[in-house]
């Protein structure tokens, strides 16, 4: 774990390293992009506050924010999804007045439910769950029906030769078999709704990390937009390694070896 | 005193595009408390089909198989299925895994506990009870497949080429421990296989199915004492006769094709 967390970090140490010197050395505007050193530094001055009054906010708060957006939305949008998958695989003909709709609004990116989600809820936290949730749950539901159809078969006459009824097989032995795949499925989402969350921050919410880089814009202030461009990245990073444990440690199983 | 009658059974599949396939027809068999019976026959010939239609996996198309004079109408604790590799629930380790059937039945916690602990004993798992699948060998997987049929003591153990995707090595072992078991459980076992060596090493009883559409071509009881050795000239006798079986319905369901 700690291995694999240091070869993660040295190549962003080099990264850093560069940036430094290219700072240093002039070889960029350092009033555009400010280096690491700066930025960080201005972080601590301002004592992680950015914005004023109405608009003012901490950063800790920001990222907590944008982070509990999406995972929300992520989490709300899997239930549902998988919910929605396996009741409609249940019935013929449920699938056929369902899927063909739900196979049209699976296309639409998470970013072009935003307008939708402020006119409905305002402008606040339910319309950013809003966004991330519609972006994944026509998706998954779409993975959840691929997933129930590649269920080994030889799995559901197990459970049946033993004894479980049809409803039994549905939740003991489909419910679980489909779980790894759908997962899979959030986690390669993920950043289509990382990214939805930040566009919604930034085109109106209230505080989040994508308000900081608005915030950087509206005053001029480069610091402030490299230094929300690194939360974005680190905060991302940190949501993705959560799911990916969840994949490996929770839901490790496949359906077949 | 358990009976497992079939009696003229056919079964028809419906393939897509309303084309008939038949799988089997016209089969008759009688097994008898606690005997040992394997049905051999080359691939595709309806021995698998035979064998979920015994455990009411699938509807038969005419004739009835009777389980202690009852007609057959649906999964049958009296009747169980254990299949090849990989049919263990990926997601459940070995003791949940064994008492799976308990659980659908509704038993409880401590006395599904108690029968899962007495058959890992007889079967020497119990180390291994709360190791994964992906865990153990192939060998080992089947042991566990073979265990949760026993726990809920059926009468009949449907086995369907359950050492096929085993090494030579393995498969050995695994047939002592299936003769060590049947001598200990007194469970009735139907046996699919292809091979012939392994229908003369374990069975009473073997059934010789023709090509597709299959039939019992005929009934031969091995008359040999147990422990059986592959290298005694009877053994190879019954082989001789058995091969030449093989051989032609083999050639006929390549002219088929």
């Amino acid at each position: 774990m700690l291995r694999a967390a240091t070869a993660a970090l040295l190549p962003w140490l080099a990264v850093v390293a560069l940036w430094e010197l290219a700072a240093a050395r002039g070889w960029m505007t350092t009033t555009l992009f400010p280096p690491p050193s700066s930025f960080i530094q201005f972080a601590i001055e301002s004592d992680f506050r950015v914005g004023f009054g109405k608009e003012g906010m901490t950063i800790p708060v920001a990222i907590l924010a944008s982070a509990f957006r999406v995972v929300a939305g992520l989490f709300l949008g899997f239930i549902a999804a998988v919910a929605t998958g396996i009741l409609v695989s249940m019935s013929r003909v449920a699938s056929a007045a369902v899927l063909p709709i739900v196979r049209g609004l699976a296309p639409i990116a998470p970013i072009a439910w935003i307008p939708i989600g402020i006119i409905v809820f305002g402008i606040g936290n339910p319309t950013a769950v809003f966004v991330v949730f519609t972006g994944v749950y026509f998706l998954l539901t779409l993975s959840t029906v691929a997933a129930v159809q590649s269920v080994d078969p030889r799995l559901v006459k197990t459970a049946r030769t033993f004894g479980a009824s049809r409803s039994q097989v549905w939740v003991w032995v489909i419910f679980p078999a489909v779980l790894p795949q759908v997962f899979t499925m959030l986690r390669i989402n993920f950043f289509a709704a990382w990214m939805a969350v930040l566009a919604a921050e930034m085109v109106g919410l209230k505080n989040g990390v994508g308000m900081i880089v608005i915030l950087g814009r509206e005053m001029f202030n480069p610091n402030l937009i490299m230094l929300g461009i690194c939360i974005i990245g680190v905060t991302g990073y940190a949501v993705d390694a959560l799911l990916l444990f969840v994949q490996r440690k929770i839901l490790w199983w496949r359906p077949a070896e | 005193m358990s009976s497992l009658e079939i009696r003229g059974v056919q079964k028809t599949w419906q393939a897509p595009g309303g084309l008939q396939v038949e799988a089997i027809r016209e089969v008759s068999l009688s097994v008898s408390s606690g005997e040992f019976v394997a049905i051999l026959g080359p691939s595709g010939c309806g021995k698998s089909t035979l064998l979920e239609l015994c455990a009411g996996l699938e509807p038969v198309s005419g004739g009835a198989i009777l389980i202690d004079g009852e007609k057959v109408a649906g999964p049958n604790p009296k009747a169980v299925m254990v299949f090849q590799e990989h049919a263990l629930f990926p997601w459940l380790n070995v003791e949940s895994n064994v008492v799976f059937g308990l659980k659908m039945k509704g038993e409880s916690h401590n006395e599904r506990w108690r029968r899962g602990r007495e058959v890992l004993e007889r079967v020497k798992l119990v180390k291994f009870a709360k190791h994964y699948p992906h865990q153990l060998s192939g060998g080992m997987k089947q042991r566990v497949a073979i265990a949760r049929a026993l726990v809920g003591s059926p009468e009949f153990i449907l086995m369907d080429e359950p050492f096929a995707a085993l090494d030579f090595q393995t498969r050995v072992l695994m047939q002592q421990f299936l003769l060590e078991v049947w001598s200990g459980f007194k469970s009735t076992i139907l046996f699919v296989t292809h091979q012939i060596d392994e229908a003369v090493l374990l069975a009473d009883r073997v059934v010789v199915m023709s090509a597709a559409p299959g039939r019992v071509l005929e009934e031969i009881a091995i008359d040999l004492p147990r422990p059986r050795r592959m290298t005694d000239p009877a053994f190879n006798d019954y082989r001789v006769r058995l091969t030449s079986h093989m051989e032609r319905e083999v050639m006929r369901a390549a002219e088929v094709q």
